[in-house]
């Protein structure tokens, strides 16, 4: 191997090492001095597994819904192509660009009972402010790019020539989605809610806006740290990263690249 | 030619030496003024001034910071505001670097910074508490202070409360609560209040509930008056009997009682009922002591800090307290001569 070769194979490796070095550092050092009676003081902590209930439930509402309102449009974005395309896909990037106290405050203002749209809600009987409910649209709001780029280009990998080929044989178009497109594209599917989920899960400067209480994990973790110390505070913090682990970890391992004839 | 050539080289390495000389003598000089100019070789206070305070001290500490820096371009002060317990604890708990430390219950002072990271407290202000509304609330036409507690009992009333645990405001507005109770003479009023309001109308700051209320979440919030002549609110105002706000009735006030968190979770501390007032120290090894002290004596002067407080809605101390005689032989000597002992 010449030197010109084995320079570049050293950047990459220092690359690699720097990279992992600045995700890994910080979370192992919270990891090792986090003593194990916090842990189990956190884990015996109603409060606690109170702000995880509320964490998992809104996270896992908002990854369901992108299923339903995601998956028609990332099957759009991935099939047809309409004028005002690029204008379509440039609004579902939209949420990942705006800073998330500046989410809130939108969706504080849209629910209130001065806006139309507050009032519609009212007569519903639909509370936003400081509810599940509330929670749950914030959340929906940051995850829903994610989940409709991840399945629009899970769309785009099935060819497209075999839903033409089903259709030429006489399946009607919901029979091709249902029978050709999905069964190709469900890890897809599987993979944009985690993402989603994951997303929903982390986010804390759009829903304390919008609902202090009741207490999402990562509320509860500012919370603590503001009024109590690191000390009480870690060990949620611990809880919630082994969680979210988890879960990245489930995403790889669905995300391995298909088998050829599976 | 060959000798032309040389010449020619020769001169350009000059002339490059030139350069690179011109350039790291000027990277010196620069280097050598900002290290001038960051040391304080100016006379006079400069650098960052990192004062935490009360959220209802928001409005007049940054016009005073205006001010301030105006008559001081070498300071920068940084303000970082919140529930008065909540940035003591972050002082006192956390570590978190600041010089100045303004708090809306001057005891929050004595009880998380005194001794360990502070020596002395001086009480600047005072406030009381009022019912906040918007002309959109609801029954805001009819509210008074013969009707209030009905009002906030009906169903469809939104009414809301800063943090008791984190927010000296919160814990005063159950007080009031408490001392209504009994000056109207309605027993069970208290308890009745509580019930009906919902945890997501409990905010950690007082001063969220003003988005709460602007935007129509919330009809009324309990708030400081300052808070809500700030901002151009609507506001009901309470017999001195039971608005906190008068020290003549502080035996009056000790009857309303409310148990908030401590140190720990799981630890709880009782607060007593007492007139609002504000405290104010420095913290023990602040890192800017200079700029500090002259924001410091820029407060306590009638014609400074305290007059912004009065025009905004705030009745200072004039002039400043302190406790004792040994309380004020801790504060330091520039600024022993605007502030009194007390009686």
């Amino acid at each position: 191997m010449n030197g010109a070769a084995l320079a570049f194979k050293g950047v990459m490796a220092t690359g690699v090492l720097v990279s992992a070095l600045v995700i890994l550092l910080p979370l192992s050092e919270l990891f090792v001095q986090t003593s194990l009676q916090g842990m189990v003081d956190a884990l015996k902590d109603p409060q606690v597994l109170d702000s995880l209930k509320v964490s998992f439930s809104a996270a896992g509402l908002a990854a369901a819904c992108s299923f339903v309102m995601g998956t028609p449009f990332a099957y759009l974005l991935a099939r047809s192509s309409f004028p005002g395309k690029k204008l379509a896909e440039g609004i579902v990037d939209l949420p990942i660009m705006i800073p998330h106290p500046v989410i809130g405050i939108a969706i504080l203002v849209a629910s209130s009972p001065h806006c139309w749209f507050g009032r519609l809600l009212q007569q519903a009987g639909i509370e936003v402010m400081g509810t599940l409910t509330g929670i749950t649209a914030v959340m929906l709001f940051v995850g829903l790019p994610f989940y409709v780029n991840t399945v629009k280009n899970g769309f785009e990998a099935v060819p497209e020539r075999l839903e033409k080929v089903a259709r030429s044989l006489g399946a009607p178009v919901h029979s091709v989605f249902f029978r050709v497109t999905l069964p190709l594209a469900w890890r897809s599917i599987l993979v944009g809610l985690i993402m989603c989920m994951a997303r929903a899960l982390s986010e804390f400067g759009a829903v304390v806006i919008v609902a202090y209480h009741p207490m999402i994990a990562p509320v509860l973790i500012f919370d603590r740290f503001t009024a109590y110390g690191m000390r009480f505070a870690m060990p949620v913090a611990v809880l919630l990263i082994m969680v979210s682990l988890g879960l990245f970890v489930l995403l790889r391992l669905l995300n391995r690249p298909l088998r050829v004839g599976a | 030619m060959c000798r032309h050539l040389v010449f020619r080289m020769a001169s350009r390495q000059i002339a490059a030496g030139l350069q690179g000389a011109c350039m790291v003598l000027l990277a010196a000089v620069m280097l050598v003024l900002t290290a001038i100019s960051s040391s304080g070789w100016c006379n006079g206070p400069a650098g960052r001034l990192i004062i935490f305070h009360a959220g209802s001290l928001s409005v007049p500490f940054s016009q005073m910071e205006r001010q301030f820096e105006a008559l001081h371009p070498e300071v920068d002060i940084q303000r970082e505001a919140g529930g008065s317990t909540k940035m003591a604890r972050m002082i006192s708990e956390l570590g978190k670097p600041a010089d100045i430390m303004a708090a809306a219950d001057y005891l929050v002072i004595d009880e998380n910074l005194i001794p360990e990271k502070a020596s002395w407290n001086v009480r600047f202000a005072t406030n009381r508490l009022v019912l906040c509304y918007t002309e959109r609330s609801r029954y805001a036409d009819q509210i008074n202070s013969g009707n209030w507690f009905e009002i906030l009992a009906r169903d469809d009333v939104a009414w809301g409360h800063s943090d008791p645990n984190l927010d000296p405001c919160g814990y005063r507005s159950l007080m009031v609560m408490q001392l209504a109770e009994k000056y109207y003479k309605r027993p069970g009023l208290y308890q009745r209040l509580i019930e009906g309001r919902p945890v997501r109308n409990v905010r950690p700051k007082s001063v969220e509930l003003i988005a709460m209320l602007r935007t129509g979440h919330l009809d009324y919030a309990w708030e400081y008056l300052s808070v809500a002549v700030q901002h151009g609110l609507k506001y009901l105002e309470l017999p001195d009997e039971i608005n906190l706000g008068n020290p003549n009735y502080d035996d009056l006030y000790a009857q309303a009682r409310v148990r908030v968190t401590g140190k720990r979770p799981g630890t709880w501390i009782e607060r007593r009922g007492r007139s609002c007032v504000y405290g104010i120290t420095m913290i023990d090894g602040a890192p800017n002591r200079e700029a500090a002290l002259a924001f410091l004596e820029y407060l306590f002067d009638p014609e400074g800090g305290l007059k912004i407080l009065a025009a905004n809605g705030q009745p200072p101390i004039v002039p400043c307290r302190v406790s004792s005689q040994e309380v004020l032989h801790r504060v330091p000597e520039t600024l022993r001569k605007w502030v009194a002992v007390d009686r």
